[in-house]
């Protein structure tokens, strides 16, 4: 019975949506901007969260970086005191890894753009990443051909090298780059693998672009103890070791290879991926909030503009509802109609909503190079709200007609 | 019976408080705690709306409504442990509303 009373009033509601076409278009295109702004604003901040969490998480939870400048910057950062600091240097990784205990591996990587030559094929700009023997189980990459150094070649500096994907696309589009000579800023390397395609990071270059040679063969082209270099030691902690328990050992090591007296400041920043994801976290708050504010004060416009219409369709039908009482109809069945009939504006507002979001995202991806998706929990709450408006809005005028006295209500123009 | 004043300012306090929770329903905080949850406190506010109408309407099923939703609305925030001033405060508040109603629930009208 309750079925039926439904079904009569979704057909009634819908017959009147397309008696009134303009009209209906018109309240709809509120609610239709309103959930473009806001699910548009959540897609985007999705998006990008999800990009920096994943570009974080390639970083590694359990990785501890040992560098010059630490990653916080709060409002008082003294600079001054971090200028003057030593960069990490290579043979404090030997120290490092002959002490440390609660690592599983420690590394050593430093970096330059320089040009890549094969033939008359050039790369520009790409990253040339010396590194020591151990990176690959700091870092996860994989290879889609050929092998990683070997220790004998790391050690001793072998002109060898692994290309990223990109530089591998940009050099040899129609060969097989491994066994094949290339030029690293003129010094001759043989290529003896390839890294799998990773795309694009949120957070510097990806391995695409980058050629790894061993340390001892990049320190020919670039200078350690260059800040340009942007020396990095990276230390693995092991199962079980949390990554305060391995800083308390790298800061108590680390300080007895510099020779810092007990009292004096440490001359080093031990950074970790927790502190980029807090300052994300804050990042994304604001921006969620600030998407919030805006698309609910455009809801919120939405809203009224349905109420509105609602009021003046129940004044312009209550000669109509007068009618239908009169013959039988309940109450329920008058609030029922009129409900129904905001919600399905709405809810057809809300999918207009969607469905341009969904436009904007697709065209965007191919715009910006990003991963941007319309996620099932944005389409979900896009509905939820365009349902919630419609009951909000709708109800007062609904449960107004359904209170008309049928006589009062037949008698008027 | 016409509609008691104190009745008309409980619904204005309720009509205002669903114009600052509404916003909440898409919060990025209440978005945290699950793919369901905005439908979930969305329903309770649109209950909430409803039950403010029918109060209005000086109706019985309006306390009723108001009732529901309360006691859902306070279970929401406990299970999701959301214990700021804000919940202590409407929930002091609502109490207070629901002796005042339950007062003049037998002079309200019964029919919807």
């Amino acid at each position: 019975m309750l079925l039926v009373l439904f079904k009569e009033s979704v057909l009634f509601a819908w017959q009147s949506l397309t008696a009134n076409k303009l009209r209906s278009f018109l309240s709809l295109l509120g609610i239709t901007i309103g959930i473009f702004a806001i699910i548009l604003v959540f897609t985007i901040v999705d998006s990008l969260e999800n990009n920096i969490r994943g570009s974080i998480q390639s970083l590694g939870n359990n990785v501890v970086f040992v560098q010059k400048w630490p990653w916080s910057f709060g409002p008082d950062y003294p600079w001054w005191k971090y200028i003057n600091r030593p960069t990490p240097q290579y043979y404090e990784l030997d120290e490092l890894q002959r002490k440390c205990k609660s690592t599983e591996a420690i590394a050593y990587r430093m970096g330059k753009r320089r040009t890549i030559k094969y033939k008359s094929s050039s790369v520009e700009n790409a990253i040339v990443g010396g590194i020591s023997h151990e990176f690959y189980k700091i870092k996860n990459f994989d290879l889609t051909s050929g092998r990683y150094f070997m220790q004998t070649e790391t050690e001793g500096g072998y002109r060898v090298a692994i290309i990223g994907a990109e530089i591998a696309q940009g050099l040899f589009p129609y060969e097989d780059p491994i066994g094949k000579e290339i030029k690293i800023a003129g010094n001759k390397a043989v290529v003896i693998g390839v890294i799998k395609k990773e795309g694009e990071s949120m957070l510097g270059p990806s391995f695409d672009y980058q050629v790894l040679i061993p340390f001892n063969f990049a320190r020919v082209m670039m200078d350690p103890k260059s800040e340009n270099a942007d020396p990095i030691i990276y230390a693995k902690a092991k199962p079980n070791v949390t990554n305060a328990e391995m800083m308390d050992e790298l800061t108590g090591v680390l300080r007895a290879i510099r020779k810092l007296k007990p009292m004096s400041d440490p001359n080093f920043a031990l950074n970790e991926t927790s502190l980029l994801s807090k300052g994300f976290d804050e990042l994304f708050d604001v921006i969620g909030t600030a998407g919030w504010i805006i698309g609910g004060f455009s809801i919120l416009v939405g809203g009224f503009g349905i109420a509105n219409i609602m009021f003046v369709s129940v004044r312009e039908r209550t000669n109509l509802i007068g009618i239908q009482k009169s013959l039988g109809a309940k109450n329920m069945f008058i609030l029922v109609q009129f409900l129904s009939e905001s919600v399905m504006l709405s809810c057809v507002g809300g999918f207009f909503g969607l469905l341009l979001t969904w436009i904007i995202t697709a065209l965007g991806k191919d715009a910006i190079e990003m991963e941007i998706s319309l996620t099932v929990t944005n389409v979900i709450l896009g509905f939820t709200i365009s349902i919630l408006i419609g009951i909000i809005s709708g109800f007062i005028p609904a449960y107004s007609a359904s209170q008309l006295d049928p006589v009062e209500a037949i008698r008027s123009n | 019976m016409k509609r008691p004043r104190i009745i008309s300012i409980i619904c204005i306090v309720g009509y205002l408080t669903i114009v600052f929770t509404f916003p909440q329903v898409f919060s990025p905080s209440i978005k945290k705690l699950g793919v369901f949850m905005p439908a979930l406190y969305g329903i309770l506010v649109a209950s909430h709306f409803i039950s403010c109408v029918g109060l209005w309407y000086f109706k019985q099923w309006g306390v009723q409504l108001y009732l529901l939703t309360f006691f859902a609305k306070t279970l929401f925030f406990i299970v999701i442990q959301q214990y700021t001033p804000g919940f202590y405060l409407s929930t002091g508040l609502s109490f207070i509303f629901i002796f005042i109603l339950l007062k003049y629930y037998s002079k309200m009208s019964q029919n919807l």
